[in-house]
């Protein structure tokens, strides 16, 4: 029977095609939308993984965190360097970075640090920073680069780079008078430091103040900044952060906010839930209307298909055998349909990777389907044979009530 | 042993006047019948309670000595499978199976019917093909999606589907009405001669009564029917 209801939508192949890439290719959006969650997600999660505080100048936490761990957004107030000093003086800190943001090279995020990021800063699965060349800072003229940031900028090793105060890719106040030389390019980590342009705080300082004159000025025992945009801090122990957090957020000599990354990250996807959820909807209705279009090429077919019912009728079917004929090809156009939308979503995922990760940064890595993507794929094919239920009713009753004889 | 055998047949489609009224009729195993009845005279209900579509509202209708009415649906749809080859006007192939599939969709259908080919020590398919050839298709033919074959041809290959497996009785509805005539006398002539290999009992329903010659027996279905006839 499954033969024969090969052969019969064969037959049909023209509107059969349609029906299946319909079937395909709202599969491929619904899974798309949970991939990308999924991926995004862990992609977030890993970026920040051994940093146990963040703080900042009094600001929402989601923007503090976006800002200070993704490039993404900017800060509007600093924090004072006194601050920072105090907080990392404290006991139970076991290490902290301070970084300044908000300029850029070519549209590349410039972080203005310490050697301090290379050190302590971990991604992934707590893996540390490495050089692919080079090292970290050994004076104010230098400048670090992310693996893409080198790649897009073509700079290597002693290549001069010139800083732009703002973001974005077109600034108005180019810094041409002050170069910069690189000593360092990073290892491809998947996360937002590839983009980033890594510099020291006090030749950021300097940039911005418009000083020309190199070292030999007697700044060695000042702060390198007066103030930073915000600070990583990895503690001593996990436990201590809660508290910490409290402390500094009641800090009382200016105000600051100090967030825990991984919660922050819980709220942010609580607060993109609803979002998520439209999304899913959407995609679940556009399989829903892929379904429909079978059901619909169902039913006008059983019209033109009397003919063959009967024929099947005379050589011994029983209408339950017309039932599973119908059943068995709805299933067959669902699977064969959702199966291609699992590979036209591989297919996608293989040919965009590039320009998705130059775009936004995201590695969307091409696993093996998880449960929840096997689930909506079932549900899509349960979902497919309870409409096909209905043609295949009708054609039950059709081919009961015509017999041998069709009167068209 | 009677291949049909009916009494006191009634039969209407719900509730209305009766469309058979056969008080009794029977044809012999082996038998060949011409039956011959204009459209109206409740031809077509007729087939379709010997075929087991539909079952009478009263009365007997026994096929070589099964009780057509006390089986159910699905037994009648086994029984047809089994036991009776069925030719329709035209129309009669899926387009899409080649001529040799459609051929042998009978014998998919039927176990007995691939027995019976398996006891005379040949293989459904290559019965099919021999058949098929005996008809007058040639091989190429016989691979063709039916579609392409002619009306002729889809005819014959019709005929090769009813009555490989030999059934014991072979139904043919107006089979040659879309033939002209000189391929209508071939295609009875060679219709009786495969019936007759198996013994298979024929009613071959047709309007045209100059086609009585080639049957044992011509029934007019307007003198079996009583429905509708004068009170």
């Amino acid at each position: 029977m499954i033969r024969l209801a090969i052969k019969s939508l064969m037959n049909r192949r023209a509107s059969v095609l349609l029906t299946v890439i319909a079937i395909a290719v709202s599969v491929t959006l619904l899974l798309a939308v949970e991939r990308v969650r999924e991926q995004v997600q862990s992609h977030f999660a890993n970026t920040v993984s051994g940093t146990d505080l963040i703080i900042g100048a009094r600001t929402g936490q989601t923007q503090l965190l976006l800002s200070s761990v993704f490039h993404i957004g900017s800060m509007t107030n600093n924090m004072s360097w006194e601050s920072f000093e105090d907080i990392r003086e404290r006991p139970e800190v076991s290490w902290a970075i301070p970084m300044s943001l908000g300029d850029s090279v070519q549209g590349l995020p410039v972080v203005a640090t310490t050697n301090a990021y290379f050190e302590h800063f971990k991604y992934g699965n707590k893996q540390a920073l490495e050089f692919s060349q080079g090292s970290a800072f050994a004076s104010d003229e230098e400048v670090v680069l992310g693996a893409d940031a080198a790649e897009k900028l073509s700079k290597t090793m002693g290549d001069d780079i010139i800083i732009a105060h703002g973001s974005g890719g077109i600034s108005f106040s180019e810094h041409d008078q002050h170069p910069l030389t690189v000593t360092g390019v990073l290892q491809r980590t998947g996360t937002p430091v590839d983009q980033a342009v890594f510099v020291t705080l006090h030749s950021l300082e300097m940039i911005h103040s418009g000083e020309h004159e190199h070292s030999g000025h007697d700044h060695h025992n000042e702060a390198p900044a007066d103030s930073i945009s915000a600070a990583l801090l990895g503690l001593k122990a996990k436990p201590l952060a809660l508290r910490l957090q409290r402390q500094i957020n009641t800090y009382e000599k200016e105000p600051l906010t100090a967030l825990l990354p991984g919660m922050t990250l819980q709220e942010l996807w609580k607060t993109l839930r609803v979002f998520e959820q439209a999304l899913t909807a959407i995609s679940a209705m556009v399989v829903l209307i892929g379904l429909l279009g079978m059901l619909t090429i169902m039913l006008a077919s059983l019209r033109e298909r009397r003919r063959e019912m009967a024929v099947l009728r005379a050589v011994g079917a029983g209408p339950g055998t017309i039932f599973g004929l119908l059943l068995s090809e709805a299933l067959l156009l669902t699977v064969v349909g959702a199966f291609s939308g699992l590979l036209l979503l591989y297919g996608l995922q293989w040919s965009l990777a590039g320009v998705i990760q130059s775009q936004t940064g995201l590695i969307l890595s091409t696993t093996w389907p998880g449960a929840s993507e096997w689930w909506r794929m079932a549900l899509v094919i349960i979902v497919g044979f309870m409409l096909s239920l209905i043609p295949a009713w009708r054609a039950y009753r059709q081919s009961l009530a015509d017999g041998l004889t069709v009167k068209i | 042993m009677h291949a049909v055998s009916i009494e006191k047949l009634l039969f209407s489609w719900s509730g209305q006047q009766p469309t058979l009224d056969i008080p009794a009729w029977q044809i012999k195993q082996g038998e060949t019948v011409l039956l011959r009845g204009p459209s109206g005279s409740g031809k077509s209900t007729l087939l379709s309670l010997l075929a087991g579509i539909n079952t009478p509202q009263s009365g007997s209708l026994n096929l070589f000595e099964t009780a057509f009415p006390s089986l159910s649906g699905r037994q009648r749809d086994r029984y047809r499978a089994d036991n009776i080859g069925y030719i329709f006007q035209q129309f009669n192939l899926l387009p899409y199976l080649s001529a040799l599939d459609n051929a042998l969709l009978a014998c998919q259908f039927s176990k007995k019917r691939r027995q019976r080919i398996a006891e005379q020590g040949s293989s459904a398919e290559a019965t099919a093909n021999e058949m098929l050839q005996r008809l007058g298709l040639n091989s190429a033919q016989i691979e063709q999606p039916a579609h392409t074959l002619s009306v002729g041809q889809q005819q014959r290959v019709a005929a090769a589907r009813a009555l490989l497996g030999a059934p014991k009785l072979l139904i043919a509805d107006e089979p040659t009405s879309a033939l002209d005539a000189e391929h209508r006398d071939t295609f009875i002539q060679l219709l009786l001669e495969l019936s007759s290999q198996n013994n298979t009992t024929v009613i071959f329903v047709t309007h045209d009564a100059a086609l009585s010659s080639y049957f044992d027996k011509h029934v007019e279905l307007n003198e079996l029917n009583q429905a509708g006839a004068q009170p």
